[in-house]
């Protein structure tokens, strides 16, 4: 739990509050919005204005009360972005650092079995400097693991890897998050780091949360277009309430109308923009036939363009909507720009924001 | 062809500088480390303070530590009191002669050799457990060993040369508080240029041992590194 958290930075100041449960919690914001500051005094290896931060039942740091306890004793482990691992002791040494003497007792962290879940055996003798990027990244999580920490941080873990290292280094992570179930606050700016290891997310806009929540929550209804814009929701557009009608809304956007439940609209605003996520488009060629999304969007291909795996397909229905669809897909339509298609959305995947 | 009192001559100079190296090591060190990591009030005083032998002119640091370590100065005085020691015109003084000329030195190579570390590491460090002192002795020292090593050389190799503060200090007396530079100055100021030559030949051979010693340290240390 962080409370009152007033981080004096250089040229603003961070404030946050947020109660956060145990799983991977992602620290999201763009790069300068302090989340490295906080994962130090978290740590214990910044002091802060005012904090109060309490890790289960245990007051870490209450600036009102002077209490803060040092690092050494907060039993949280921490891998920064640089990884800091000591360059002049082999792998071996490094892991063996901060073990724990009573931590054959907690069998989940003992020696070997983390050891074996990063698969570390074959590096043990080698120096830092003969490791690859990768390899370092599994040894400063086996390192940070091996204190048995009851909360582990990780600065942008994969930040520094290109697409491809990223991609063998992730599934280590969530293998360190289900086998291990430590608590982790896991700061990052890229929404599909986030997505793919994150159960809930906070997210840092101009030194203060703009918005928390679970994952899905966050990213399928952000609290405002500083959020929208930064997990980089595909399509934000603005619109006006056109009808409010049986918990439906209707509203006008370029061209055409989309519907979204009445939930959706917060504050009874009338001027608003309307984000969809590309990968709640559906898209489909040929007649539109009846089926359960509200939204039928007609349109044409504008553009189709690769995003790693999926293919991100651009279509003129009154408005720009971006669709995200796998790759199969996309050859199975056939599709072409200037091809006519039509676009479902669920109303409820219609989420519209204050302007 | 050395005869023996020049043997003692090499010997006395030899131990006398090692010990004034040993014995700043820790007070260099802790100096060093506190000045290289943190902000303080009356840092640049103390800064100033510690580099002040390397600026003065030897004789007149000499003249200061006479004075304080005389029986009538303040901390010989103590010394002499209490203890029964005397520093003045003894080996003592040698040494504390040797220690305060070359404490700069030292001080300013492990200073930057603690800069360099990266403070990191040793703050992740202390999130594994570490204390203050593991910290120090297992990820600070190991990695400016180095900028400590090379310190420590520079700090033996000024003692062994040292002159000014050590004869105002210390005398020149045979067999006790003669060290080489001295003996050299001396031998010259009598007319006895062979005997000079002599030991100017001994001060280039230890002095040439010294610095191939520590390269020889430095190079396994980087391989280590």
């Amino acid at each position: 739990m962080l409370k009152n958290i007033v981080l004096e930075l250089t040229g603003f100041s961070l404030e946050v509050n947020a109660e956060i449960q145990g799983g991977v919690t992602a620290i999201f914001g763009p790069s300068g919005a302090g989340k490295t500051s906080l994962l130090d005094l978290v740590a214990g290896l910044r002091r802060a204005k005012s904090a109060f931060i309490r890790l289960d039942d245990r007051v870490l740091t209450d600036t009102e009360q002077g209490i803060c306890v040092p690092a050494r004793h907060r039993g949280i482990g921490y891998v920064p972005q640089d990884l800091a691992l000591f360059p002049h002791m082999s792998v071996r040494r490094n892991l063996l650092y901060g073990c724990r003497r009573n931590a054959s007792e907690n069998r989940q962290f003992r020696f070997d079995h983390i050891v074996q879940v990063l698969e570390i055996q074959p590096l043990m003798e080698r120096g830092i400097a003969q490791l690859s990027g990768g390899e370092k990244q599994r040894v400063a999580l086996a390192r940070a693991l091996l204190t048995s920490p009851r909360l582990l941080l990780l600065d942008e873990p994969l930040a520094s890897l290109d697409a491809k290292l990223k991609a063998r280094v992730l599934p280590y992570l969530t293998r360190i998050r289900d086998e291990f179930r430590v608590p982790m606050l896991y700061v990052t700016h890229d929404r599909s780091e986030a997505l793919t290891i994150a159960d809930a997310i906070v997210v840092l806009v101009n030194g203060k949360v703009a918005q928390q929540g679970g994952i899905q929550e966050v990213f399928s209804r952000p609290a405002n277009l500083d959020v929208a814009g930064l997990l980089r929701v595909e399509t934000i557009q603005p619109g006006r309430v056109a009808q409010i009608q049986d918990g439906l809304v209707r509203v006008a956007v370029g061209s055409t109308t989309v519907v979204a439940p009445e939930q959706n609209l917060s504050a009874r605003a009338r001027d608003v923009f309307v984000c969809i996520r590309a990968e709640d488009v559906i898209l489909v060629k040929g007649d539109d036939r009846p089926s359960s999304p509200r939204n039928h969007l007609a349109g044409t291909v504008r553009s189709i363009g690769r995003d790693g795996p999926f293919m991100r397909v651009e279509i003129d229905c009154g408005f720009l909507l971006t669709a995200s669809l796998t790759k199969q897909a996309c050859e199975e339509l056939a599709l072409s720009p200037g091809d006519r298609v039509i676009a479902l959305v669920k109303a409820p995947n219609v989420h519209l924001i204050p302007r | 062809m050395i005869r023996p009192e020049e043997w003692q001559l090499v010997w006395f100079t030899s131990w006398v500088s090692a010990l004034s190296t040993l014995v700043i090591l820790p007070f260099g060190l802790g100096i060093a480390w506190l000045l290289a990591r943190y902000e303080w009030r009356g840092k640049s005083v103390v800064e100033t303070l510690i580099s002040l032998p390397l600026v003065m002119p030897p004789v007149a640091t000499g003249l200061i530590l006479l004075k304080l370590f005389g029986r009538r100065g303040p901390i010989g005085g103590f010394l002499h009191d209490t203890l029964n020691l005397d520093v003045v015109f003894t080996w003592r003084g040698v040494l504390i002669a040797l220690g305060v000329m070359s404490f700069p030195l030292l001080v300013r190579s492990a200073r930057v050799a603690f800069e360099e570390v990266n403070p990191r590491l040793e703050q992740i460090a202390r999130t594994m457990g570490a204390n203050d002192v593991r910290v120090f002795f297992t990820v600070t020292a190991p990695l400016a060993m180095r900028g400590i090593l090379a310190g420590m050389v520079l700090a033996f190799a000024r003692a062994l040369g040292e002159f000014g503060a050590t004869i105002m200090v210390a005398g020149n007396i045979p067999g006790q508080t003669s060290t080489l530079s001295l003996s050299i100055f001396q031998a010259v100021q009598l007319g006895r240029d062979a005997d000079a030559f002599r030991l100017l030949g001994i001060s280039v051979c230890l002095a040439f041992a010294a610095v191939w010693t520590s390269e020889l340290l430095m190079r396994r240390r980087k391989r280590l590194v």
